[in-house]
């Protein structure tokens, strides 16, 4: 899933509405849009579209309708939990309105930008968008991944039917090997380009080849990743437990052996390269 | 002929840049372009190669993404604008 986000740099409230609608139109000729939007003023749980008479009665309250339709508030959902959820939820895009972390790749309205942005438009009207070469670099970006919607995607392989198992593997950044070890900060990957993923499918391609094995999906972050973050994901659906644990080790060490991809490791005092280090 | 070096990681802190274009003669090796890139990269040339001149045995080499290795090594032909990496170990995960 590609994220774009979209922010008010002076442009107006009413603007960014109908710059929003232009985008989710432009996504929604290549995938399922998700949006999500920050509004801080949004309390208790409580969202505008109840009635303002009725209280939730829990924590997180769904209101489901006929064929699936669905209207949901509640409390302790940040803005990454929200973009995993459409994730999971099949989107191919995802846009976030309104929030000013500067994380994802923006659309701004209006040129009063907050620094650190990560800009790839700045428009003063919806008119100003050029759509199609703008979802062409939506669509360069790092995709939003996550563990589950690898699974998701490996469940729906031609022979799931006959599958039993499926296993998976996630590598995280590891603050610390031992109590006295300065913490990592972060992990910045750096990758060969077009290289990396000729490996990574040819991968892929040799170990769903292996008898009892349906489907495989590799993939690995690029670019900062924080102290706690996933930056790694195997998962590989076989016909038995055994095939599968294999299968995922296997992929794992190769990935790490054979894809080009480097590693520089900033802690609170250091920066070097892994490679570096004994 | 022209080719493109892609260095990474270290090796391109070294340089410091990304991408070095080295002109070669028709019928150079990579090892020829190789050369080309230490004369005008003198800082890599340490890292890159041993006191004999050898390549070090962590580095890789790779041509159209394929690791020289696989072909003649050092001594395989050029052909013109191949893309050549040079980066020490991978580390990912």
């Amino acid at each position: 899933m590609q994220v774009l986000g979209v922010l008010d740099c002076g442009g107006g409230g009413e603007t960014v509405e109908r710059v929003v609608d232009r985008l989710v139109d432009a996504f929604a000729e290549r995938g399922r849009v998700g949006v999500v939007r920050y509004d801080a003023t949004i309390a208790d749980g409580t969202s505008v579209v109840r009635d303002p008479g009725l209280t939730p009665g829990g924590d997180v309250t769904y209101d489901l309708g006929a064929d699936g339709d669905w209207v949901a508030c509640g409390t302790g959902f940040s803005i990454e939990d929200a973009v995993d959820a459409l994730a999971r939820d099949d989107c191919a895009y995802a846009v976030v309105v309104g929030h000013r972390t500067g994380q994802y790749p923006t659309v701004t309205v209006g040129a009063d930008v907050p620094e650190g942005t990560d800009v790839v438009a700045t428009v003063e009207t919806p008119a100003d968008l050029d759509l199609e070469s703008l979802v062409d670099r939506v669509d360069e970006h790092e995709p939003h991944v996550t563990l589950e919607t690898l699974v998701e995607r490996v469940k729906r392989a031609d022979d799931a039917d006959r599958a039993g198992a499926i296993a998976t593997f996630t590598g995280r950044v590891r603050a610390r090997d031992s109590d006295d070890d300065t913490p990592t900060e972060y992990l910045e990957f750096e990758k060969y380009d077009g290289v990396a993923d000729e490996k990574l499918a040819a991968l892929r391609e040799a170990l769903e080849a292996r008898d009892g094995v349906y489907a495989v999906e590799l993939h690995h972050r690029t670019g900062v990743v924080r102290d706690g973050e996933d930056i790694v994901f195997v998962v590989v659906l076989a016909g038995h437990r055994a095939e599968a644990f294999r299968t995922v080790e296997d992929g794992i060490n190769r990935l790490k052996a054979e894809v080009p991809i480097f590693k520089k490791e900033v802690t609170i005092d250091d920066e070097f390269w892994v490679h570096d280090r004994p | 002929m022209t080719q493109q070096w892609k260095l990474f990681a270290d090796l391109a802190e070294l340089a410091g840049e990304r991408e070095v274009t080295v002109d070669t003669a028709p019928g150079e090796t990579v090892g020829d372009a190789l050369d080309a890139l230490l004369a005008a990269n003198p800082d890599l040339e340490t890292r890159v190669r041993d006191d004999d001149g050898t390549l070090r045995p962590e580095i890789n080499v790779l041509r159209n993404g394929a690791d020289v290795a696989s072909e003649d090594g050092l001594g395989t032909e050029l052909e013109a604008d191949d893309e050549l990496a040079l980066f020490p170990p991978v580390s990912g995960g």
